[in-house]
């Protein structure tokens, strides 16, 4: 009983943080139409901006978040303006893009292990590797602050969307570009701007990643199969599909891991993956996909 | 005769294709209500997505109110008071149906009196308050479209285009759809309708216009289109192409 109870824990700690990490992937899918295989290797580029802050100046991980947050939005501005709004009129963008965002993942990766090598990295501040006891039971400190951090977050990010005036018009335009674009919704900056947020998720991801995981610069590759199993089995664009999908993924790997060893554990989001694009391609909360 | 908008020898297509509208025109006057009918693929929808902006203008000219709508994105056309309700009717299905009125008026520079204004909405058509909180994707077709009509009516516009109200629904529902149309008229609102029905289209409106192929054919007061023996041959075509 105690050891299902310690693993249900550390599956919910975990499905917080990779709620996170899948949100802006699936926020820029649902407005923007991008698969942005580079997303991960944001999230770790959102990481280092994080482990330098704390290792240079002692700057906690979670004060390190919003400026990480902000910084990763700047660049997925500069990403946006220089790679994906020329393609935005071409007939082939969809296909276009996941090659734009292959590229990038590359680049990004490329530059992060020139400046920073590519050693294994963590954050440690003191919490990372304390935890706190129930009887038996412990909930690992780092996991836990990270997982309340990522639903701070989300919540945010859901209150935004659902009752602000441009959170609605985020959320118009995913539904229906032309129908937001005729209700006078300049759907171009809707663009650039979920892009920013999309990013800037990352951004915060990788703070809170940055003391849960060690990270080096290639680590991304592990993560994009992982998250695109969210963002599928969520129905793609849709961040509450993506939020509970990252639950009941991290839940099931943390039990496949705790009877069938770790290894195994990461197979569970591959085999997922594979198993929803199979039976249910539209996901949890997606619309059926289009056959043409 | 006062123009409210002028359509002249309109030129547009999608994207880099051929010219769908090659010679297009048609005159708006105020107040009235005006029909476009023509066969399927005459390029009727495409005539109203170039008077919003959604198309380019390759050559002619929009005038609207005597002032070129050349270059104009649609979000501008827009708050000149020019609302499209296109054939898809333009609803977010997984918002609710208050959200969906509350976007209606999101080019609204003074939101102020937006709450308001979607409560005496409501009142007016019980059946969207009574769904306020559902969302609009799970509506009927006639409730989505009157929810699209009705939305239009948020920003008090000048012209309101309709893009085939009627689409797959019932005679009934037909009936009530244009009976929204005609109370809205009757408020002075300026109503361009597009409709595949010619007789029902002509007979609730004051002008008709009738396009084919990409050019208007010729165009009068709807009486007169409806009498025209041109219309009963093209539409003995326009039903075989369908
Ligand atoms: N998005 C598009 N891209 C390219 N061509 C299009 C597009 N939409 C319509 N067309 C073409 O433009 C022509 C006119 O279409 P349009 O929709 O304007 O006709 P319509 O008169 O509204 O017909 P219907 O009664 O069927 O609605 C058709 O030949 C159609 O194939
Ligand atoms: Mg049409």
């Amino acid at each position: 009983m105690e050891q299902i109870v310690q693993t249900l824990i550390l599956g919910i700690a975990l499905g917080g943080v990779f709620a996170l990490m899948g949100s802006g992937l699936s926020l820029v899918f649902g407005v923007m139409r991008i698969v942005n295989l580079a997303h991960p290797s944001l999230i770790i580029a959102g990481a280092y901006v994080t482990y330098w802050g704390f290792k240079l100046w002692g700057i906690d991980p979670l004060v390190m978040l919003p400026i990480a947050a902000i910084i990763l939005a700047a660049i997925g501005v500069i990403l946006y303006k220089l790679v994906f709004e020329k393609e935005a009129k071409s007939a082939k963008y969809s296909e276009m893009t996941v090659l734009l965002t292959f590229a990038t993942a590359m680049i990004v990766e490329g530059a992060l292990g020139g400046m920073f090598t590519n050693t294994q990295r963590v954050t440690s501040p003191d919490y990372a590797t304390d935890a706190i006891f129930f009887g038996n039971v412990f909930i690992p400190t780092g996991q836990l602050y990270a997982g309340l951090a990522s639903l701070v977050i989300i919540g945010a990010l859901a209150l935004f969307l659902k009752h602000s005036r441009f959170g609605n018009a985020i959320r118009a335009t995913t539904q229906n570009r032309d129908a937001a674009e005729l209700l006078g919704v300049n759907v171009n900056f809707v663009g650039i701007m979920s892009f920013a947020i999309g990013i800037g998720l990352a951004g915060a991801a990788g703070s809170l990643v940055s003391f849960v995981f060690s990270f080096f610069p290639a680590k991304h590759w592990e993560w994009i199969a992982v998250l695109m199993s969210l963002v599928v089995l969520g129905g793609m664009g849709s961040i509450l599909g993506t939020v509970l999908a990252s639950f009941m993924l991290s839940i099931v790997a943390a039990f496949v891991g705790a009877y069938f060893g770790s290894t195994w554990s990461s197979m569970t989001f591959f085999l997922a993956l594979f198993l929803i694009l199979l039976v249910r391609p539209q996901g949890l909360f997606g619309e059926k996909p289009e056959l043409a | 005769m006062s123009q409210l908008l002028e359509v002249t020898s309109l030129t547009a297509g999608y994207d880099d294709g051929p010219a769908i509208l090659d010679g297009a025109h048609l005159t708006i006057e105020p107040g009235k209500v005006h029909c476009i009918i023509g066969p399927n693929g005459a390029g009727k929808s495409t005539l109203l997505k170039a008077i919003c902006g959604m198309l380019k203008i390759r050559q002619g000219d929009v005038k609207f109110k005597g002032e070129s709508l050349k270059g104009l994105r649609p979000d501008q056309i827009l708050r000149k008071g020019i609302c499209f309700v296109p054939q898809e009717r333009a609803l977010f299905p997984k918002m609710t149906v208050r959200e969906n009125l509350r976007m209606g008026g999101y080019s609204l520079a003074d939101k102020s009196g937006l709450e308001r204004a979607i409560d005496e909405i409501e009142e007016r058509f019980p059946i969207l308050r009574e769904r306020r909180d559902q969302h609009a994707g799970t509506m009927s077709g006639g409730q989505q479209q009157t929810l699209a009509m009705a939305r239009t009516l948020i920003i008090r516009p000048e012209i309101v285009m309709l893009d085939e109200p009627s689409l797959g629904l019932a005679p009934k529902i037909v009936h009530e759809m244009f009976g929204i149309m005609k109370m809205m008229a009757s408020e002075g609102i300026t109503i361009l309708l597009v409709e595949q029905n010619a007789l029902m289209g002509l007979k609730n409106s004051d002008w008709g216009v009738v396009l084919d192929l990409g050019k208007t054919l010729f165009e009068g007061p709807a009486p007169e289109v409806l009498a025209d023996p041109r219309i009963q041959e093209l539409y003995l075509g326009g039903k075989k192409a369908a």
